[in-house]
């Protein structure tokens, strides 16, 4: 199998077998932590709480279109030959359902029983360790914790991420509708990884390149069987990963997204687009980056308790923009229009990046099989068709 | 300019008094149980928690004493209802304060211009009071506030105090009976009568949406430059603290860029539909 | 018959401008006419033989409905033109004007005015192009009331 090696630092590239797998399950698990990662369920790939490699989706992958998604059997039985899963790891740094705080209502005002950011309050959240995180969805996160992870208000998001342990998945097989390269998130994992494998499959040979990441990661393979990766076996993965760049299905445009969003608020295009869209708010779901919440307070019928309650919410829902006796956006047209403008422009100038990773989906899970990509070629020629009818006025008038 | 905040639960603040401005529009005065929250800038609002019902964004319109705050709440709907028909002696929530002030301090040496529509003159009030603090920081301190009628107008009582401590106030009203001695008409028609010096008047600006356009455009085409010019924004608020994503408006998150903002930097926003 | 020269008139917001000859014809029509408070400038109804323009003071336009209530229009004050209805058919006043506090004029003879008009175009594309101005604001303002910006489902600063 290979000498059991303690010694691994930050930095360090390990080989690992995939049958000691099951090995490195045990180890997170000895040090604490849930395993969450994929399998394969009801049609599709979700991520679960794991509990063992077993539950990996081995052979399994997926085929995807705009609008549509089938699991394929594979001929090999790669673990991580899929993408674009309807959930992120959203789901578990930011809850689709969460209670604030409660409170007894009493004596003409009111007393917190318990708060979410109370210290001490219980053991923290649970060590989760994310198994399996794409490039694309690590950048998620990331642009997740700028959003929401400063402690300002939401201090449960910043305690759950701090008990995370990030096992990156390298990609060397896109999927149909990805598009991590062209917006710089992908196909190699960046920074902010624990642990980050390439998976490596040919015949019989199953095998995982590791690259570590940090202290915790490197706690983590103590005990797990790995050798030392040769340079022959390094160069192979990092060149197929490297390759995976060169057979994305889409692309962006490398530059200038967020003025072409914000100078296209007239634009054609957008009614198009609504004509279309059934404003579902699938595609703010499915979205790993999509953080927008809202509060509901609740009380029981004695009226002697109340509690407060966050649940996500969609930028799609006529109530989102809710003001004066009516929404502000109220067409079709105005909240799509919100939605990839925020997405790909404005979220630059409020968070300091794009908000999208090129995961692919929202294309994916679109119903009517709306392609942002296809979107924002639109909206660049129409763009770039005022702008040829503009000088023409300039420069042919008599 | 924004504060930090306070955390997610509200703190406990006592009404200590309660003062009907019109047929709708109530003034509270309001003293922390607990922890207060953080000083306040005018222009500044917090999120007021009616328990058992819930939150909306009100802003502060002035301190009391006992580090307490004073909010004038309009009601138009459940949760303004109910803080409305408070009285002292019920404890409410507040969190905040949020968002960007009025930055009234940035027209010392000039002339402070506040043009106020309706309940505009609520988030404005703080911004008047702190300008007579310091009345000889500020050539002429002027407030034009426009009203529905007399029996509308919110603070009126406090008008001759403003006056006394050196402020020109003029309101006008949309419609009045005979005996009113003001002016009935809009308050953008008062500005031609107000003799200003564009080169050296900081405007702030607050009331309907489309008061604040008219106004400012007014203010704009007298010569003050739009930088010098500020309004208060309002979108739909939930959080109060940049993370719900609700009270986006273009680049701007209003809990954390606003709601005051410069003209300059609204006025292409403003002029978008349903932005 | 006046007393007012033609710099006098100058001096006034809403003749600013005006060239001197123009402002000479308008000077023979017009004279000073202060007045007290509570004067009756016109009441509703009546024919419109006069306009003025106001130097300081403050006047109301109201009208009366029945149920005893009196309702004021619109206030106008220092700069403004007093009275529109002179200028075209039926020249019948549509409210009553009366002053809030002692108020300075200038007052005009309409029909001599309008006779100068007929003979000097130019002279009165100046004054009707000066009415229009006045009117076409009033007019803005008068439909921004409409709109009832400050009524309650309208405007809510005191949030949801």
């Amino acid at each position: 199998m290979g000498a059991v090696d303690n010694a691994v630092e930050p930095g360090s590239v390990r080989l690992m077998e995939a049958a000691a797998l099951d090995r490195l399950f045990a180890s997170l698990h000895e040090a604490g932590y849930l395993v969450i990662g994929p399998t394969a369920r009801d049609g599709a790939i979700v991520l679960d709480e794991l509990t063992a490699a077993g539950d990996l989706p081995f052979g399994w992958g997926v085929q995807l279109e705009p609008g549509g998604y089938r699991l394929r059997r594979r001929d090999d039985t790669a673990a991580f030959g899929h993408s674009a899963g309807p959930g992120s790891w959203k789901q578990f740094l930011h809850p689709a359902r969460e209670k604030l705080w409660s409170a007894r209502l009493a004596d003409g005002g009111f007393e917190i029983e318990q708060a979410g950011d109370d210290p001490g309050r219980d053991a923290g959240p649970p060590r989760l360790a994310f198994f399996g995180v794409r490039p694309c969805d690590l950048r998620a996160i990331q642009i997740q914790d700028q959003v929401l992870g400063s402690g300002r208000g939401n201090s449960r998001y910043a305690a759950r991420r701090a008990a995370v342990l990030v096992v990156a998945v390298n990609c060397t097989e896109p999927g149909e509708t990805c598009f991590c390269a062209s917006m710089g998130t992908g196909p190699a994992a960046g920074p902010g990884y624990d642990l980050a494998l390439t998976e490596l499959v040919s015949g019989e040979r199953h095998a995982f390149l590791i690259d570590v990441g940090t202290e915790a990661g490197a706690s983590v393979l103590a005990g797990v069987p790995h050798t030392d990766a040769g340079a022959a076996t390094i160069d192979r993965a990092r060149s197929a990963v490297a390759e995976a760049s060169q057979h994305m299905g889409r692309s962006m445009p490398a530059a200038g997204l967020r003025e072409l969003m914000a100078g296209s608020h007239d634009a054609d295009r957008w009614d198009d687009v609504a004509s279309r869209c059934l404003t579902c708010g699938n595609c703010t779901l499915a979205c790993p980056t999509c953080f927008c919440t809202s509060v509901e307070d609740v009380t029981d019928l004695s009226g002697d308790h109340a509690e407060r309650w966050q649940h996500w919410a969609s930028c799609f829902d006529l109530d989102f923009s809710y003001l004066h006796g009516g929404p502000v956006r109220a067409s079709a047209t105005s909240r799509y229009r919100q939605w990839l403008t925020h997405k790909l422009g404005t979220w630059h100038d409020q968070f300091g990046s794009s908000g999208c990773v090129g995961c692919g989906r929202c294309i994916v899970w679109c119903p009517v099989g709306i392609d942002i990509t296809e979107e924002v070629a639109a909206l660049q020629a129409e763009a770039e068709g005022t702008q040829a009818q503009d000088a023409e006025k300039q420069g042919g008038a008599p | 300019m924004s504060q930090v905040a306070a955390p997610v639960r509200p703190a406990r603040y006592q009404v200590v008094e309660r003062q009907e401005e019109t047929h709708d529009t109530v003034t509270l005065c309001l003293r922390p149980v607990d922890q207060p929250i953080p000083a306040y800038q005018p222009g500044q609002f917090t999120m007021l928690y009616a328990p058992g019902i819930g939150e909306v964004p009100i802003s502060i319109s002035g301190t009391g004493p006992d580090l307490g705050l004073v909010h004038t709440v309009r009601a138009v709907g459940a949760v303004t209802r109910a803080l409305c028909a408070c009285t002292p002696g019920r404890v409410i929530g507040v969190r905040g304060p949020y968002g960007t002030g009025w930055d009234v301090s940035s027209a010392a040496g000039d002339d402070l211009l506040i043009v106020a529509g309706g309940i505009g003159l609520a988030p404005l009030r703080g911004a008047v009071l702190a300008a007579l603090g310091q009345r000889m920081r500020y050539r002429r301190v002027m407030v034009l506030a426009g009203a529905r009628s007399p029996e509308e107008l919110v603070f009126g009582r406090e008008l001759d105090g403003w006056r006394r401590g050196g402020a020109e106030v003029v309101v006008t009203v949309d419609q009045a009976a005979v005996g009113w001695t003001g002016h009935v008409g809009v308050v953008t028609q008062l500005i031609g009568r107000a003799d200003i010096d564009a080169t050296r008047t900081t405007a702030l600006i607050c009331g309907p949406e489309v008061m604040m356009r008219l106004t400012a455009r007014e203010l704009s085409a007298l010569g003050i430059p739009a930088a010098r010019i500020r309004v208060s924004l309002e979108r739909n608020m939930r959080c109060g603290v940049a993370e719900c994503g609700h009270c986006q408006l273009g680049p701007l998150l209003l809990c954390r860029d606003g709601p005051v903002v410069s003209y300059e930097a609204a006025m292409p926003l403003l002029a978008i539909r349903e932005l | 018959m006046s007393g007012v020269t033609p710099a006098d008139l100058a001096g006034h917001a809403f003749l600013r401008g005006m060239a001197d000859g123009h402002l000479a014809v308008l000077a023979r029509v017009c004279w000073v006419a202060p007045v007290r408070q509570g004067h009756l400038f016109f009441a509703e109804g009546d024919t419109a033989r006069r306009f003025w323009l106001i130097r300081s003071g403050h006047v109301a336009l109201d009208v009366h409905a029945p149920g005893g209530h009196q309702l004021i229009v619109e206030t106008l004050g220092q700069g403004d033109l007093l009275g529109l209805s002179w200028l075209v058919p039926p020249r019948q006043w549509q409210f009553n004007a009366t002053a809030v506090e002692d108020t300075m004029t200038f007052e005009f003879n309409a029909d001599a005015v309008l006779a100068a008009c007929e003979s000097d175009a130019g002279l009165g594309y100046q004054l009707v192009r000066r009415v229009m101005s006045a009117a076409l604001s009033r007019l803005q303002a008068t439909r921004i009331r409409m709109l009832d910006l400050y009524a309650a489902s309208s405007t809510a600063r005191g949030g949801p």
